[in-house]
Formats: C-alpha cells, sequence, structure tokens
C-alpha cells in the first residue's frame, strides 16, 4: 500500500535516529582538521517559502520578449527600464531588487537555472494533458515544499535528499565530527532528515543559547535534566522528545564551545534582514569548521511570504530586496574566509506562479520556476535548463494560465549539486531514486 | 509510695505491696528465743503495674545490714534490657516499648552486703493509653474509601481504630501513627475516629472528628483534562473539577460567557502597542490575558485551536482585525463549524490574509484569486485526500489517494468568493467595490459589482447558476463545503490533535466523527457535542488511570507559557497592564499569537517525527534549537526573570516552605505539572538532586527546572 504523506512508512526506531550524531567529546578533532586540510565544502540551501514569482525575478529583455511578457502580465509587468541587465546574458535582465545578484551573475560568481520543477519523469504539456504521471499533489504549498526537499515524486518518502547525501557521505567526510554534517538554521525540515541522519538545528544568533542561573550549583542542574531524558517511557511522544532534548544539550555544548573565542568576521551583514541573519550564523559555523570536525556540511535557510496572491509588486520588491543584500554579504564572507570556492548556495520554492494575474493585482500557485545558485564553484554568467514560452496555452503550459511544466526536473538540480559536493555517480541513485528517469543527472553549473 | 508514670502523666493508687523473700535462715527466725545472730534480708516496695513505656519507683529496703546499698535486676537481668524493661541504681523501672511475652516481669533488689539477701515483687505490664493527637481522612482515587491515618502516641501493634464505633482492619506504622481504610456511605461529610489499645491495659483514646470531603474525580483525572481544555491547570482548578467532576466542569465551561479581546483603535493606538507604533503587540497582550486569566478556559481553548485551523498572521495583516476574528472563534466555539466556516470566511483578518477580500470578478485576461478558496479546502475543511469516516485517506486501485477536489473546481469556488470588501463604516454594505476604508469591526460585506455572477460547477457537481448574488454563492458555496464527507473526520481529527492526542486510533476519529455528523438529534456540526465527545472519549480518559498509556502531544511553546504562568502564580507588574512581553519568549520559541510564518501554521498538522510513524504536530516545531532556547527559558521562569511578570519561589514561598522536605516539594510539583504521575525514577532522580542543596529557594528552582524541561512534562499525557 502506497499512502499519502511521509509518516505511513515503517523506518527504524527513533532512538537509533538519535544517536545517529555520533557525538564525541568536543575537541576530538580529526587529523585533516588539526592539519588545516582545505577539503571542505558546503552546500547552501535557501528555501524561499511560498512559491517566488520567477516570472518576475528573470524577465525577457529583448524587445520582442519584453514586449510578450509585458503584454501578458499587464499590470503585474515590471517596466522595462527597471530592469537589471546581465551582460552576459543580454537578453534577460533580473528584477530591480537584486543588485548584488546582478553583480554576482555579472562577476561569473552565479548562474540561473530556468524552468526547474517537481517531476517524476520528463514530461512536455501535451503528455500533461493526458493524465501523464507527474508528482502528487501540484500547487499544494506544503507538497511541493516536500517534494522539493526530498527529490521523490510524492511527500510520502520521509527523508530529504540532504539527508540522504549525509547517509551517503558523514562516514567517510565527518568521521570526526561533533555535530551533525547537516545544519538547520530554520527549523526542522524534511530537506534535512535522512535516514540515519537528523540534523542540528540553530536559532540564527542564539549559538549557546543554553543559560544557567545557578551558579556552582549548573553543573549538577545539567546533568540531572539529562539523567532524567534517559528514563524509558511508555509514551511515545516522550521517547522521541528525550532524544531531541539530550541532542539539544550537547549540540549547545558543541557549538559554545567551538564558537566561544573565535574572532569575528569582518563582513558585514545587513541589520534587521532574516535572511542574512542565517546565513551570518552560518558563515560563523563555516569558520569554525576545523573545531567542528567536519569537511562537508550541508545548511539550510529559509525564508517566507512569497506567496504573493495580492499586491505581488510591492510584497515581491520588499521580499527580493532582502535576500538581494544578504546573498552579498554571504559570498563576501566566504571570500574573507577563503572558502568562496567551497561553499555553493542556491535557492528553492515551493512553485513559480501563474504567469496570468489574477483579480487582486497577485498571482496563484504554480510549477517550473527559475533559480539561482552562488559561489565560487559555480561556472556562472549562464543559463542552464530551457526558458520556457511565455505563452497562455502555450506549449510549455500546463493548462491556460501560464503554469510551466518544468523543462528541468528538481532532481537533476539537486543530483548536479550533489555530485560537486562529493556523492559519487555509482551512489547518485541511492540518493535520487527518481534519477535515472531523466537523460541527465548533471546540469554542469557547478 | 507513690507510683507516677511521668510518661502517661497518670497518678497510680498507694500500693503496699511489701513481700518479704524468706531465704534459707528465715524460718529459724520465728517464735524461737536463740540469740539472734544478724541476718540480712531486704525487702521491695513500688507498683503492681506498669504501662509500657512509662516508669514506676521501687524501694529496696535492707534489714540487717549497715548498707542499704542494693543491686536491682529485672527478670534476673542486672539492669534490666529492652525486652524486659530496665531500671535504674536508684529503682527506677522503664517498662519496655513493646509487650514481651509474657506481660509480667520480676523487679528484684539484692544487697550488696549479703548477696544471699534479696528480695523482688511480680510486676505486670500493660499496653500504654493511646492518644489520638490529630487526624486525616484522604479519598482513595474518586471511591468512597478513606485513607484515615492518625498521628498521636501509645499506639502498639494490636492498636485498633474504629471509625464511627465500627473496628478498621488497621496498619500499626509506628507507635505515633496508625492508618486504616475506612468505606463510608455516600453523603457522609464527617467521620468521628478513635484508637483502641488491646489487653493488658485496654484503652481507648479520646475521639477526633475528621472532616471528609467527596471528590468525585481523582486529582489525576482533574489535572489532566485541565491539561486538555485550558491553558494550563492551577491547584485551584484541579480542586475544583475534582469537587464537580468532569461532565459538570465541560457544562459549566460551555456556559462561561466569552472573554473577549478588546478593538484597537487605530488612533491613537493604545499605549501597549504605541511604543512599536503598530497594534499587533496590543492584540497579543489582549489574547494573552485572555487565554491566561480568562474563567472561559474551554472557549478560549477551543478557539486558540481554530486559529490554528483557519490561520491568519499579522505579518501581513493588521492587528487591529484580530479582535474580531477571536471574538468570533471564541463565540463560536460552542456553536456549529457551519457558522465558524462563515464568520471566519468573512473576517477581515481572514478577508486580507487569503485575500477574499477585494476579489474582484476578473477581467478580461485575469483570473479570480484562487488564495482562500484554494486553502479553504485544502487547509481548513477538506484536505488532500478523500478521507473515510475514521480519518484515514481513501486510495485508488493504483494506492494514490482519491483527491476531493479538482483544479477547475478551485477555480469555481474562486469566482464564487468574489465581490467581497470591506463593511461599510458600522456594518453592511459598501457604495462600491473595493471599499478602501478598512473596518475591522464588522464582518466584510459584499458589493455585487464586484461579483462575477456567471455559473460554477462546485464538489458533488452542485452547480451555483448564472446571476446568482455574491450572498448566494457564498452561502452555497460554504454550504457545499459544510456538506462534503471529509469535514467531519478533517476537523475532527485536528481538533482531537489539538486537545487530547497527536495520534488517535482510527476508531476514536470515527466516533467523533459520527457526533459531528449527527449529535444525536439530526443536527451535523454541532460543536458542543463535538467537544463533549473529544473530551470524554474512552480514549481521552485512557490516562486518569494509566500514567504511560500511549498517546498525548507536545505541549507547545504558547501552553508551555501560559501553564508557567498559570501554574507557579506569575503576577503582571506591567505599568499598563501588558501582557505582550509574553510573545517575545513564544516568539524564540518559533509560535506568536496570530502570527504564524505562513497559513500552515506554526508546525503542519501532517508533521511526522523523522524516521517514525509518529504524526506528531507539535514536534514540527521541536528541535535542538528551540529545544535549547526552551531550556534557558525555564531557567528565566524559575529564576524570576520574566520580563513583566513577578514569582514568589522564594524561601518563604509555599514551595519554598516545602522544600523542607524535598519528598514533600516534589510530590506537589507532581501534582501541579503532572498531573500526579510523575514516574517514580524521576521523582527519586529529581529528591536526590535537590536534597543537597541547603537554600530551599533553590530546591525549589531547580526541581521546577528539572520538572518542566523534562519530556515527560513537556509532552502532555
Amino acid at each position: 500500500m502506497r499512502v499519502h504523506r511521509r509518516g505511513f512508512i515503517k523506518y527504524a526506531s527513533l532512538a537509533a535516529a538519535g544517536n545517529i550524531a555520533g557525538l564525541r567529546p568536543f575537541g576530538a578533532l580529526n587529523a585533516l582538521a588539526q592539519s588545516g586540510s582545505t577539503d571542505y565544502k558546503a552546500l547552501v540551501c535557501i528555501f524561499l517559502f511560498g512559491g517566488n514569482d520567477a516570472n518576475n525575478m528573470v524577465v525577457p529583455y529583448d524587445t520582442k520578449g519584453y514586449s510578450n511578457y509585458s503584454s501578458l502580465r499587464a499590470n503585474l509587468a515590471l517596466p522595462q527600464n527597471t530592469l537589471l541587465p546581465l551582460t552576459p546574458l543580454p537578453n534577460f535582465a533580473l528584477h530591480p531588487s537584486l543588485p548584488d545578484v546582478q553583480s554576482l551573475f555579472n562577476s561569473g560568481a552565479a548562474a540561473i537555472v530556468a524552468n526547474v520543477g517537481t517531476l517524476t519523469q520528463p514530461i512536455n504539456r501535451a503528455q500533461y494533458l493526458k493524465g501523464g504521471i507527474v508528482p502528487a499533489n501540484l500547487f499544494s504549498h506544503p507538497d511541493q515544499q516536500e517534494e522539493w526537499q526530498n527529490a521523490a515524486a510524492d511527500g510520502a518518502t520521509p527523508t530529504g535528499w540532504a539527508g540522504r547525501i549525509s547517509d551517503v557521505l558523514a562516514g567517510s567526510y565527518n568521521a570526526s565530527a561533533t555535530i551533525p554534517m547537516i545544519t538547520s538554521v530554520d527549523g526542522d525540515t524534511l530537506f534535512c532528515n535522512g535516514m540515519s541522519t537528523t540534523p542540528v538545528s540553530v536559532s540564527a544568533g542564539n549559538v549557546g543559547g543554553g543559560s544557567c542561573s545557578e551558579g556552582s550549583e549548573c553543573g549538577a542542574r545539567q546533568a540531572a535534566a539529562q539523567s532524567l531524558l534517559t528514563f524509558a517511557s511508555g509514551v511515545s511522544l516522550v521517547t522521541a522528545d528525550n532524544s531531541i532534548t539530550s541532542n539539544a544539550y550537547s549540540y549547545d555544548a558543541v557549538l559554545t564551545a567551538a564558537t566561544k573565542s573565535v574572532t569575528p568576521l569582518k563582513t558585514v551583514f545587513p541589520a534587521n534582514n532574516g535572511l542574512a541573519a542565517q546565513l551570518q550564523q552560518v558563515a560563523e559555523i563555516i569558520q569554525v569548521r576545523a573545531a567542528l570536525g567536519v569537511q562537508r556540511q550541508i545548511f539550510f535557510c529559509g525564508i517566507g511570504n512569497f506567496d504573493t496572491h495580492s499586491d505581488q509588486l510591492t510584497l515581491q520588491a520588499s521580499l527580493l530586496s532582502g535576500i538581494s543584500p544578504a546573498l552579498a554579504a554571504f559570498y563576501a564572507a566566504t571570500q574573507e574566509m577563503g572558502v568562496a570556492g567551497n561553499v555553493t548556495s542556491f535557492t528553492m520554492s515551493d512553485f513559480a506562479r501563474t504567469f496570468q494575474p489574477n483579480s487582486n493585482t497577485g498571482t496563484d500557485h504554480a510549477w517550473g520556476s527559475h533559480h539561482i545558485v552562488i559561489g565560487g564553484a559555480v561556472k556562472g554568467g549562464q543559463m542552464y535548463g530551457t526558458f520556457p514560452t511565455l505563452a497562455l496555452g502555450g506549449p510549455d503550459d500546463s493548462g491556460s494560465n501560464g503554469r510551466w511544466v518544468p523543462s528541468t526536473g528538481s532532481v537533476q538540480y539537486a543530483s548536479t549539486l550533489a555530485q560537486w559536493f562529493g556523492v559519487p555517480v555509482a551512489q547518485l541513485a541511492s540518493v535520487f531514486p527518481n534519477i535515472g528517469a531523466f537523460s541527465s543527472n548533471n546540469l554542469g553549473f557547478v | 509510695m507513690n507510683a507516677f508514670s511521668p510518661r502517661s502523666g497518670l497518678r497510680f493508687a498507694f500500693l503496699s505491696a511489701t513481700l518479704l523473700t524468706c531465704l534459707s535462715g528465715c524460718s529459724s527466725n520465728s517464735g524461737s528465743g536463740a540469740p539472734a545472730s544478724p541476718t540480712v534480708s531486704v525487702s521491695v516496695s513500688g507498683g503492681s503495674s506498669t504501662r509500657l513505656g512509662a516508669t514506676t519507683q521501687f524501694t529496696a529496703t535492707v534489714t540487717g545490714s549497715t548498707s542499704s546499698a542494693v543491686t536491682w535486676q529485672v527478670s534476673g537481668v542486672t539492669g534490666g534490657n529492652t525486652t524486659y524493661g530496665t531500671i535504674s541504681s536508684a529503682g527506677l523501672y522503664t517498662a519496655p516499648a513493646v509487650m514481651p511475652s509474657s506481660s509480667s516481669v520480676t523487679i528484684s533488689a539484692t544487697s550488696v552486703a549479703s548477696a544471699s539477701a534479696s528480695g523482688s515483687v511480680a510486676e505486670n505490664l500493660m499496653n500504654p493509653l493511646p492518644v489520638s493527637g490529630s487526624g486525616t481522612a484522604t479519598q482513595v482515587g474518586s471511591s468512597l474509601n478513606y485513607l484515615v491515618d492518625i498521628v498521636g502516641s501509645g499506639f502498639v501493634s494490636g492498636s485498633v481504630i474504629q471509625a464511627g464505633g465500627v473496628s478498621q482492619t488497621t496498619t500499626f506504622v509506628s507507635a505515633t501513627e496508625l492508618q486504616a481504610t475506612v468505606a463510608v456511605a455516600s453523603g457522609t461529610t464527617s467521620l468521628a475516629v478513635a484508637v483502641v489499645n488491646p489487653n493488658p491495659g485496654g484503652s481507648t483514646s479520646s475521639v477526633l472528628t475528621l472532616p471528609v470531603t467527596y471528590f468525585s474525580t481523582t486529582a489525576t483525572a482533574a489535572a489532566r483534562i485541565l491539561d486538555q481544555t485550558s491553558f494550563g491547570p492551577t491547584t485551584a482548578t484541579i480542586q475544583h473539577v475534582q469537587q464537580i467532576g468532569i461532565d459538570a466542569y465541560i457544562k459549566e465551561q460551555f456556559a462561561e460567557p466569552t472573554t473577549t479581546l478588546a478593538a484597537i483603535p487605530s488612533s491613537p493606538l493604545p499605549a501597549v502597542c504605541l511604543a512599536n507604533n503598530t497594534a499587533y503587540p496590543c492584540a497579543e497582550s489582549e489574547w494573552w490575558t485572555a487565554a491566561i486569566t480568562g474563567p472561559d478556559q474551554l472557549r478560549q481553548r477551543v478557539a486558540f485551536a481554530m486559529s490554528e485551523m483557519f490561520v491568519v498572521s499579522t505579518q501581513s495583516v493588521a492587528g487591529q482585525a484580530i479582535p474580531q476574528l477571536h471574538n468570533a472563534l471564541a463565540n463560536d466555539a460552542f456553536t456549529n463549524f457551519a457558522t465558524i466556516m462563515k464568520d471566519v470566511a468573512l473576517s477581515p483578518a481572514m478577508g486580507a490574509y487569503l485575500n477574499m477580500l477585494n476579489s474582484n470578478k476578473p477581467a478580461t485576461g485575469q483570473i479570480a484569486n484562487e488564495n482562500f478558496p484554494r486553502e479553504n479546502m485544502q487547509l481548513f475543511t477538506l484536505g488532500l485526500a478523500m478521507l473515510n469516516q475514521d480519518g484515514t485517506p481513501q486510495l485508488d486501485s493504483s494506492g494514490n489517494p482519491v483527491q476531493p477536489y479538482t483544479e477547475l473546481q478551485v477555480q469555481a469556488f474562486a469566482r464564487a468568493f468574489t465581490g467581497w470588501t470591506y463593511a461599510a463604516s458600522g456594518g453592511g454594505s459598501a457604495a462600491k467595490f473595493p471599499n478602501g476604508t478598512a473596518d475591522y469591526v464588522d464582518p466584510m460585506a459584499a458589493v455585487e459589482s464586484g461579483h462575477d455572477t456567471t455559473s460554477k460547477i462546485l464538489l458533488n457537481g452542485t452547480v451555483l447558476s448564472a446571476g446568482q448574488t455574491a450572498e448566494q454563492d457564498f452561502a452555497q458555496a460554504e454550504a457545499n463545503i459544510f456538506n462534503h464527507q471529509n469535514v467531519a473526520p478533517f476537523v475532527c481529527k485536528r481538533l482531537i490533535q489539538h486537545l487530547v492526542t497527536s495520534t488517535p486510533s482510527a476508531a476514536y476519529v470515527s466516533r467523533v466523527t459520527a457526533v459531528f455528523a449527527n449529535n444525536g438529534s439530526g443536527v451535523r456540526g454541532d460543536m458542543q457535542a463535538v467537544i463533549r465527545a473529544i473530551l470524554t472519549d474512552v480514549e481521552a480518559r485512557a490516562g486518569d488511570t494509566n500514567a504511560s498509556y500511549d498517546g498525548g502531544h507536545l505541549r507547545e511553546p504558547i501552553l508551555f507559557i501560559t501553564a508557567m504562568i498559570r501554574g507557579l502564580g506569575f503576577t503582571n507588574t506591567d505599568v499598563n497592564g501588558s501582557y505582550e512581553s509574553l510573545s517575545n519568549y513564544s516568539t524564540n520559541l518559533s509560535e506568536r499569537p496570530y502570527r504564524a510564518n505562513s497559513v500552515f501554521n506554526f508546525f503542519p498538522p501532517d508533521y511526522m517525527i523523522p524516521n517514525s510513524t509518529l504524526n506528531a504536530p507539535e514536534f514540527g516545531i521541536e528541535n535542538t534549537a528551540t529545544s535549547t532556547l526552551q531550556m534557558s527559558l525555564a531557567d528565566s521562569i524559575v529564576n524570576n526573570k520574566i520580563t513583566s511578570f513577578k514569582v514568589d519561589l522564594s524561601n518563604t514561598s509555599a514551595l519554598g516552605v516545602l522544600a523542607a522536605s524535598p519528598a514533600n516539594l516534589v510530590d506537589q510539583l507532581s501534582m501541579m505539572f503532572m498531573h500526579s504521575q510523575m514516574p517514580t525514577n524521576m521523582r527519586t532522580a529529581i529528591i536526590n538532586a535537590i536534597t543537597p542543596l541547603t537554600s530551599n529557594a533553590q530546591r525549589v528552582r531547580i526541581a521546577v527546572y528539572l520538572v518542566i524541561t523534562s519530556s515527560q512534562y513537556k509532552v502532555i499525557h
């Protein structure tokens, strides 16, 4: 029986999951870290929750393309003279609120991947309209978020692709790590969980958040609190929470110790900017990678409110104008740390939005979307994938409102990043069970 | 000679019990005129009986010797022993504490000058006089049996408690404590008890009158239902529910009027939110206040659950819109689900959040806004799969869920819901569409010029004819959804998960769903019937008598904070009476009232704990980051560091006084926070952790910290 949602599938016991982190006392650094090895790579996922309207993020800029865009987008069309041109890609331009992405793209540190979406197998409009196989619950936020994160055919697969990468690589790269391979600065998400992987979650700016006001009794109090978490309970949820809380005590101690006497980064991150705070936290953890004993790390960041059903021009401009300087600061921080070529950031989002506006100066849920990849290793200044034909009811429309059928699967996007990160081709199928359905497992952008 | 028993305080009659003991040469003294050779003899005088533990003074009279010194023995043992009692060199006999095998002992004195000369007397031992100092009668569970505990003195292993003149099977705890379980008649309000000691020396104590309080409900059951139906049990509410019982408590709460949130004027803003120059902190303060102090706890708790099902967020909705929506949810909590659907849909808050507000009929080249129509079905009423009445999904022949609606139906509902805008000032339809003047006090009202009048095909083929008004389309579209078979299992399961358990059995969902479908009088969606069915279900109550019954749900951060404020008795100290500071603490833990990150609530209802089969929604925001921050919050709570609030956990506080006995403190915390169901190993560990501390205040702080950070507490079960 195959049932919708992650939960109906049985997996290893929770107790086992709790132990996977393989915690060791802080300070047990591995030899590579102590010798200052440069074999370090990090993937940084930036999830734009709600479904970013990529149709207004990457816009045709040539006369004919812009004119078509403008007539269909009507009151949601961005004025051509406000768009930010891309030097190596003259037929396209960026949303006016993304000047830093424009700079990164023009300097070759950023790439665009066009019309990526959740797919079980390649499909076109005709096949879709005939009832071809597509992922479950298209156009539904939670399902599409989950399917981007688990790179599977539906939300029922209970592991994310980062989690599965960790399952495969943690043993060889992070054998001496004191924290898990995956760190989330935006809570627990499906993306981060593997069969034998659970993430460490960090509240941005709150590393070392555990506090105790009992002076000399603190050690005893914390020990007693942790001892209570070891008692067997007949209540499943108590057992589950014991595992999370035990890890919380352990990781808090590890991160507090590792970050205690670090010289702050010089890079200034924009203030009052949720994504910037998260990326700064990511940078500060990368900074102490040697102390944490990690050679491979995957980070999850996320910001929300992209579900712009109304007043889209104002809302999206506000959101993107927060992202742009945050991405710039983070890239600068990786340069400052000398790891710009070792860190690759990329966007994900539920879906794009209808090309056709709705009656509230907004847009509704759609499918294939454009995404941005940033990093020193990125073969930037290019667009990968195939930009859709912007025509309502046209060859790339799944219906009549401009909900693009993806020409590239999100699993291909993920697989490309995974290979750069170190997943051998031979093990791709264990991380991405669907990858064989696609002609290419590497889009070549990094 | 007076024999005086200082222990019992009783005076004995004067006794003249002198016995001469004739030894070998004795007879030669009698009747002969032979010259007297000096013969030493000893006679002993004193009492004839002594109560256990009491004393009697004996006197030895030595004749025929210049030395009056004697050696005392009790039943042949010099100086006596604990079995027979002891005797001092001065002849003061102290009876043993426990009756020896024979109740008679021999007191003898032997002349020091002449070891062959001695005298003796038999002394009878008697049980002590029982004294009943004080007593309690504690109900056993919710039965008519009471554990009578009498503390006094003079108790022996054969002592018997009499209740109402009837001897009870009595447990001898110690010479100062006796217990018996006494069955009383229904309606009994007091119990006359006394202690009877057996012979020898049998005696009855004075009578004690013990008050008998009958609780129909155990403390455990009372605290559990309060954790399910309020923002945290308190000692007072636990006792109240114990007294009136669960059914009466639910009835009482159904009748409790709504604590309403005050409307927030736009200009000038109240002082509470003036500093931030935005209204939502005012709405939050109002909300926290109602949740923590409102007498309509169940109503507010159901409204809170509803606010996590019908989600709006002040991240994009003006704070002024929140009181109207919340008051509607609270007012409607005990009405009908159809009423809730309607009032939510027409609230300016939901209208603004999911864009039904000002959703216009689409012009050429546009589509009608799908936001509210889609989420109204997907998140609020139907879900993404056809459901069986037990909440499980229906699958097609390939094992895929059967979808309850199509994309075309979303678009049809989108057109049906067009034409609504802010009401005119004071309510009613505005003059134009859209009405640009915000009215956050009244429900939205329709303006026909904004309504799409084409026909629409809804669920189950229901057709809305062309030319209907916005009101007609709205009412029929909502009725179309309300009557869909998914609504009952969808809504009931979520309510169960919010109030009782993340993991209800399919049978539990079925039982509640059946009540939703028909309350017994043919009414669908009767909320009182549904709530009662949820709370009184055997699965909801199983934990009342089985502490490890597998169920429950994680205490979400907002409920953790309210439970602390209520349970520990924090009081507000803010100059404006604002409760808004609590939002800062809950935000750290990923919750803030009416300010979720998206319409999917703080946590998704279908969240699965990784690598498990457990659907446990609240765990969606329980991770190592929030868990760490919650420990820090617990540290602030026990150290009285909550902004705008204070609590007394000092040496002289109630808990501080109790902390003189670590066990008593921990048992009290178990009652307050863990339904008196703290596991034994946890109890022992906490007692051991605090016993070495010399400060009672610190004992309290650390014990409370250990309780409230434990997963046993965090998971309400």
